[in-house]
Formats: structure tokens, sequence, C-alpha cells
């Protein structure tokens, strides 16, 4: 069998038209075009950085790819955390996967010319959905450096919006707090918060319960780990009421500065440095890897921690499939006096993380066409929704539902690997928003699924606070400034180099900084500035404000 | 290594090295062996190549192998004085900056870092080298005393299994061993049961405790296998010395400093000679899995500095020219450790 495939994938090179005659299979998720069919069938390489599992051998919807398309997908996968090593690697090694699934902000797979770009081959038609999905947004998704040449090398994962924006759960950056400590204090109310009731909130609770599960509780986490620093180093800019723009905050003017060793950073800081002597944040925080902070949090002991939601997401699914609902987290939004908290922004385009096909493959045509066919509505609702009859229900009226039986398998993960394609979902183009039937690109967008998934605790926490979503608890999104987010902005050389060394300084400095003694909070402080004091962050911050204002006359 | 050392070598657990024990004859002993080393030299005749020939050819295939492999890729040095991007094709189509990715590494912000990560690099090699070197002596030299032989068969396995487990694993015990008592950390227990502290110490956030971390993590997984050396080199010395040491009179410890140590010298000193070219090399899996940001200062070695700065920010150039300063470092002090033997008059390597 696959002896068979690799001598046709490797006729398919060179000629476009198939080997033996294409066989149709019959239904909307065969390729009409012929391209990708059963009769002849191909077999695919894809890189993916996900922190999911290779799915289970026996997968049906791996099987379904065979059954309807011939392809069979042959997979890399790299978690975030190993993807920076991964990356390098590869670029020096100049030999790739057909498909290159990639989250690198630093675009090297792009400037390394392991990708194609994308533009010619969708001039030829072959590609509609490719092209429905890339056209209204091609500028901000195309590639515009100085490199290489330019242009469309990555289709964007996630948040290329069609429709109407729905969803109740929110995965944007928040502090975070454990719903048994508001019910114990009684769902106080969460408006005007500030750092000082947050840590107020915590250690109430914590001098109530010091252990949880037998296990000592823990007031904060603070962790650093690789590839996820802005856990630690994010914080001060969202008190200070600016929305996400990673290193930088933007000022009305739209120039941008870090504020790393500003006074926002500073009085964060040494509130965290008093409640670090006080006992409430855990000693163990800046060992921590990723891994191990997951592992923290799903042991249900941890009470708070800043972070985003999307990056704990693994934990919460286990706290939740462990049924210890009171142990999963709200959003708080504290603030600095004065300022009004910008937490919550719109879903913003992943530009430059997603799929591209890559420069070395051999069946170019095959590796985009299989994308336009992923991107087909039938193909995204079998991703994200499942097989239609065993994973859900079309209702009466043409809504999607699905079963309590259903809903609760959705979120098992031995289940999820023999029926998801969840690394494959992760960096896929999505059609998020809503299908032209009306539908939610995912059950979680569901609004009608959304409230059902939820759990009668999280129902009745909910009705506490007189709210309907997780989104509720945060502010609601005004519209995007036009350049936003400045994270995304591809920086050169010098302000990469001077970008990592901040990195650096924050992950050396703000440990000590954190757990030193109170009385020697100002003289680590000042070693920390005066290490930031010597880094080129003027090219780092140039580097932003020039990409700020392209955006501001191109987008 | 000429045909002179060679014989030195072999012989060197021989009768000259029982002289010893009379310690007047030393200094006469030393120049024996002086001009022993020294010998007469040969000349190189076609004759002499012609006798050796199969020697000669058999030696072809070695020689072509180490330059194929280990002086042509030498040519990718030019990458270091180029501004290089990946996906142009080959090294010679690339951007030339002159000394630029020296200025940048040498100086400024990372000259400060990767000073520190040198420093680092220099203590942390050092001190295992030295703690297992001496480690593995006195383990080799207890192990000989051991007159049950199952016993020491059984005692010598135990300490080298753990040579076999990877560093990962290593460092996970490690991370463990070192963490506080209520995520398993028995070395904060036992202190603690000792009383010896009174609250548990957070090994991996004091920077001053990592080198100490990463001498006494390779004494403990290398430990077993460096003895195994040293083992093999006792059991080479002529055992009628021990036999006429006891006629003497001489005691277990007597023994022990005259005969066996003396014996095993030109083992220990090879040993080190071989191992100070590998000294800025040899660190990177134990920093780079243990090292966090508060223990960065003591804890990032140069091949840690290098995967940061060059792999992962894709500036190959900065990888290189940090690879050619290990290269020269690294034959610098294989070039010092062998003159200082010489100089003591010890076995050298060439």
């Amino acid at each position: 069998m696959s002896v068979g495939l690799v001598g046709c994938t490797g006729h398919a090179a060179t000629d476009a038209s198939p080997s033996k005659p294409a066989v149709i299979p019959a239904g909307d998720l065969a390729d009409k075009s012929g391209t990708l069919t059963p009769s002849n069938p191909t077999t695919l390489s894809v890189y993916i950085e996900s922190t999911h599992q290779i799915p289970a051998a026996d997968n049906k919807l791996t099987k379904l790819l065979q059954d309807k398309l011939g392809v069979t997908l042959k997979y890399e996968l790299v978690t975030p955390e190993n993807s920076d090593q991964k990356i390098g690697v590869m670029l020096a090694g100049g030999d790739y996967p057909d498909l290159i699934g990639t989250g690198d902000l630093k675009l090297r797979f792009i400037e390394g010319g392991a990708l194609t770009p994308l533009d010619d081959m969708l001039k030829t038609g072959k590609y509609p959905n490719v092209e429905d999905y890339a056209k209204p947004y091609i500028k901000q998704m195309s590639y515009s450096g100085a490199a290489t040449d330019k242009g469309l090398y990555i289709l964007p994962n996630y948040n290329r919006f069609f429709g109407d924006v729905t969803g109740g759960t929110y995965y944007g950056p928040a502090f975070w707090i454990q719903k048994r400590v508001l019910e114990d204090a009684g769902y106080p109310d969460l408006s005007n918060m500030t750092v000082d009731k947050y840590f107020q909130l915590i250690s109430d609770y914590k001098a109530k319960n010091p252990t949880t599960d037998g296990a000592p509780t823990v007031g904060f986490e603070a962790p650093a780990p690789t590839g996820s620093e802005w856990i630690l180093t994010n914080p001060p800019a969202m008190l200070a009421g600016s929305p996400n723009n990673g290193g930088v905050i933007v000022d009305k003017d739209n120039h941008a500065s870090i504020y790393a060793d500003k006074d926002t950073a500073k009085n964060w800081y040494q509130s965290l440095n008093s409640q670090y002597n006080q006992g409430l944040v855990d000693p163990e925080t800046f060992t921590l890897t990723n891994d191990q902070f997951q592992a923290k949090l799903a042991s249900g002991a941890v009470l708070g921690m800043q972070d985003q939601g999307w990056q704990f997401g693994n934990a919460t699914d286990s706290l939740r499939s462990a049924h210890k609902d009171q142990y999963t987290y709200v959003p708080l939004m504290p603030v600095n006096d004065g300022a009004t908290p910008y937490y919550a922004d719109r879903a913003v385009m992943n530009i430059n993380q997603g799929f591209g096909v890559s420069s070395t493959s051999k069946q170019k045509e095959k590796a985009l066409k299989f994308l336009d066919m992923m991107l087909s509505e039938p193909w995204q609702k079998v991703l994200s929704w499942g097989v239609e009859g065993e994973d859900y229900q079309v209702g009466a009226d043409g809504k999607f539902t699905r079963t309590d039986e259903q809903r609760a398998q959705s979120k098992d993960l031995t289940w999820m690997a023999s029926n998801k394609l969840m690394a494959l979902l992760d960096m896929i183009p999505k059609h998020n928003g809503t299908f032209s039937d009306g539908n939610a690109f995912s059950p979680d967008d569901q609004p009608t699924e959304f409230y059902a998934t939820l759990s009668a605790y999280d129902k009745s926490f909910m009705e506490k606070y007189n709210k309907k979503t997780w989104m509720e608890f945060v502010n609601k999104a005004p519209e995007n400034p036009k350049y936003y987010p400045a994270w995304n902005i591809k920086l050169d050389d010098a302000a990469t180099q001077a970008n990592q060394q901040l990195t650096d300084a924050a992950v050396q400095n703000l440990p000590k900084i954190i757990a030193g003694k109170t009385s020697d909070f100002d003289k680590n402080w000042k070693a920390y500035t005066d290490t930031i004091g010597q880094i080129d962050v003027k090219s780092y911050e140039d580097a932003i404000n020039q990409g700020i204002q392209d955006r501001l006359k191109n987008w | 290594m000429t045909d002179a050392t060679v014989s030195t070598y072999a012989n060197a657990g021989g009768p000259e090295t029982a002289l010893p024990l009379a310690t007047s004859s030393r200094a006469s002993k030393r120049k024996a062996r002086k001009i022993a080393a020294k010998g007469p030299k040969r000349k190189i005749t076609w004759d002499r190549v012609w006798a050796q020939r199969a020697l000669l050819v058999m030696a072809v295939p070695l020689l072509l192998y180490q330059i194929l492999f280990k002086y042509v890729p030498a040519y990718g040095w030019v990458i270091a004085f180029q501004h290089y991007r990946p996906g142009r094709g080959n090294v010679w189509n690339q951007q030339w900056v002159g000394l630029e990715n020296f200025r940048n590494l040498f100086t400024g912000v990372n000259g400060k870092q990767f000073r520190n990560v040198v420093l680092n690099t220099l203590g942390q090699s050092l001190l295992s080298l030295i703690v297992g070197t001496i480690g593995a002596i006195v383990l080799a030299l207890l192990l000989n005393e051991v007159k049950n032989f199952p016993f020491k068969r059984v005692l010598q396995n135990i300490t080298y299994m753990p040579h076999f487990l990877s560093w990962v694993i290593v460092a996970s015990l490690a991370a463990v061993a070192l963490s506080l008592p209520t995520s398993g950390g028995f070395i904060n227990q036992g202190l603690m049961n000792l009383h010896l502290i009174d609250h548990p110490i957070l090994f991996l956030t004091q920077p001053h405790y990592f080198w100490g971390i990463v001498a006494g993590t390779n004494l403990w997984k290398e430990l077993g296998w460096n003895t195994i050396l040293y083992l093999a080199a006792i059991t080479a010395i002529d055992p009628t010395l021990y036999e006429a040491a006891e006629v003497d009179g001489a005691g277990r410890y007597r023994k022990m400093f005259n005969i066996t140590l003396p014996g095993i010298r030109p083992t220990i000193v090879v040993l080190l000679i071989i191992n100070s070219g590998w000294i800025l090399s040899t660190n990177f899996e134990l920093p780079y899995f243990l090292g966090n940001g508060l223990v960065a200062q003591r804890a990032q070695t140069i091949d840690v500095f290098v995967l940061h700065y060059g792999y992962q920010l894709g500036n190959y150039s900065l990888a290189v020219v940090a690879g050619i300063f290990k290269t020269i470092v690294a034959i610098i002090l294989v070039g010092s450790a062998n003159l200082a033997a010489k100089r003591l008059n010890q076995e050298t390597l060439v």
C-alpha cells in the first residue's frame, strides 16, 4: 500500500494530469477537480507546531481523508516550546515537508526560503476556497519585508472571520482567579478591580484553605517558561490599560515604547515582591517549565495567575473532565488607578501563523489543493464539528446540535485521538465566525451549544453574576486600532537581538526582584533598569514604530 | 606518538616504577626516562617507507576520513564573515560584512554576556573535571582494595550504570532531588532530618550553587564509568612490586600511595590532557535543562548562549563566530596542557 502511494506521488510531481483516470467519489467532500482522488492516492508530509498528539492509528477522519481525497498525512509534530530549535535545524538542512504549519513570529521559514509564494498559483483559479479566504485581506496576510520576495506565503490559522462573530469563551489575557475563591468570598463585585483587591481575595482564601486535595494551596504563579516568557513580562501593560501589544505600549499618537522599565512595571513587580514575601507566590514558580506549569494548574491547587486564556486550555480541559469546575478560572481585569481595562480586544487575524506550501515540495499543486479542500465549508465542518449523525445532528431549522453524550466525548482526550485531527485543526486556516448556513464554526462558538455544555456548577456561577458567557466578565472589545497588534510586527536582525536581550534581562532579573527581600527591591530594580539601559532598545522601538507606520499607510 | 613514548607508556607500571620506594633514586630514574623519551632520531628513508607500505596503505582511508569530515567542512567558517541567510543556495551567494559578527559577539551587551558564559563554561567544566578525576581515582583505589571478587563486580556495575542514562533523565532526577520536600526533594528532606538546615533550600534558584550542582551531577553520572580506565591501568601494575613492598613491610596505605598511584600516573596525565580539549564543549545538557532565569548568571554556558542567540534567532553567523572561538581556545588548552605535562616530565599526548 505505502509503496504504491510513494510511486504515485513521484509521478504527480512532474505531471499534473493523473496517471490513472480519476474516479471522483460522491459527496461534497470530494475534490471535483480530480486533483486529489482515492484512485490516485497522495501522501503529504506535514510539519505542525502544536501541543496536540499525533492522531491514533484508527482515527476516523484520517480514514475519511483517504476515502474521499486519497490523502495520507505524514505528521511531524513539534511542540511550540521546541519549535525554535527545530526550525533552525530544518533551515540549516534545507529540506522541508510538503506543508509547513508554523507559529513562528520571526518568519524564519519565509525568510529562509522554505515557503513558496502562493500568488501565482492562486491566479490560475484552481483554488477557489483559498482565494475566497485570502482575497479581502491579502495585504495583511502577505509578507512585505525585504529579506525575500514579497507575496502571500502563509494562510493565517485563526480569526479570518466569516459572517457573524459568536462565542462565549474568553481566550485573551486576564488575571485569572479560581471560581471557588469568588464563591467563598460570596461572589464579590468584580468591577473596578485592582491588584490589591485581587491579591486580597487570594490571600483570604489561602488563609482559610492551606491545602487543596492534600497538596499545599498556591496563591499565585508567575512563571516564565521558554517561549511564553510574556506570562511574566506582560502584566504591567494590561494594568496600564493597554491592549496586548507585546513588549510595548502604544500611545494615542501611535508611538510605541517599551514599558519594562516604566512605573507601571515597577509598581506591579513591587507588589508581587511584597506578596512573595508574604508567601502568596509559589517559590518554585520561576523554575517551572511549561509542562510543569500546566500540570500545576491541572492539579487545581493554584488560585490565580496572569496568563492568556488559550495558553492553559489543556489544564482547563483536564480539570473539567475531572468534574472539578470549581478549580477552573474566571478572568478578572485589575488596572492601575485612573486606567480603563482594555483586556479583551477584537480577535485579530493570526497573520504569519498558519499553513504554507514548502519550496522543496515536489507536489505543490496537490499540497495547495489539500489546503483548498480543507478550507471548503464541508471539510471545515468535518474538522471542527465532526461527522454529521455521529458527532452532531442537524435540526429541522438547520442548526447543529449535540447530545450530552456527544458533548462529553468531545472533551475526552482519548476519544479525540481517534475521532479528531486536533494538531491539523490547530494550524489549518479556519472559517472562524459563521458558516453560510448560520452555524458557528465550532461547537464552542454556537450560542446554544455553549450554554448547554456548561456544567451545573458553571451555570449557577454565572447566574450569581447575572451573566451568560465568560466573555461578559471582561470588557467589551472596542474597535481595534488600525495597526493592531504590535506584537506580530516583523523585526529586523538588530531589533530581534535587542528583543531577545530584553527578554533575557527580564527572565534573569525579575525573579530576583520578586523573590528578593522587600528592602532590596530598589537595588534590584535599579540593576534591572541598568541592564535595560545597556541594550539597544532604540533599534527595537524603531522597528516597531516603523511597522506601525507601514501598517497605518497600507492596511 | 613516537615509538619511544609508546614504550615508556607501556612500561609505565613496569620495573622502573619499582624504584620510587627508595626515594633517593628518583632523580636518576627521571634522567633515564628523559633519554629514553628523546631516543636516537631515526631517519625516514624510502626503504623504510617501502618496508611499512602495508601500514601506510591502511592509514590512507582514515586519513581521508579525517580530511573529508574534519577539515573540509571548515570552509563553512566563511559564514562568520557574512550576513548569512539560509535558502540562498550556497555560502558564496551571501552578503559579506567583514568583522561585524565578531564585534557583535565580543563587544557591548553580547560581549558582556559572552565573557560571562565563557567564565561559566570554564568554571563548570574545570570543577567537573577536577571533582570527577579525583572521585574516579579514589573509587578506583578503593575498588582495587576490595578483595571479595563478586562484591567488587557488583559494586562496579552499580556505580557505572548511571553512565547509560540520558542527560534529560539525569537532569530531571537532579531537579527532583534538589526541589522542595513536598515535590520529592529528598536532599532537602535529608538535610532537614539531620537538622543541618531549618528551611528547605531552593537549590535551583540560587546562582552560587549551580557550578556545584553541575559538578555533583556529573560526578554521580560518570563516576563509575571513569574508574574503568584507572582500574585497567591498575591491573597492569606488576604484582611483584606489591609482593616486594610487602616483604619490606609496607601496609595497605603505603602500597596505595607508593605503588598504585605512581603506577597510574601516566594514565591520569593523558586523560587530563585529552579532557582539557573538551573543556569548552562539554557543558550543554545540564545548564540547558536545569538552568532558568534566576541562575542564568552562573548557569548559561557558551553552547546554551549560542543556541539562544545564534540558532534560535536565525543568526548562524554569530554561532559560527562562537564556534571558531571555541576551536581556537580548545587548541590552546590542549597545547598548553601538553606542554605543562612535558615540563613536569610526565607522559604526553604528542
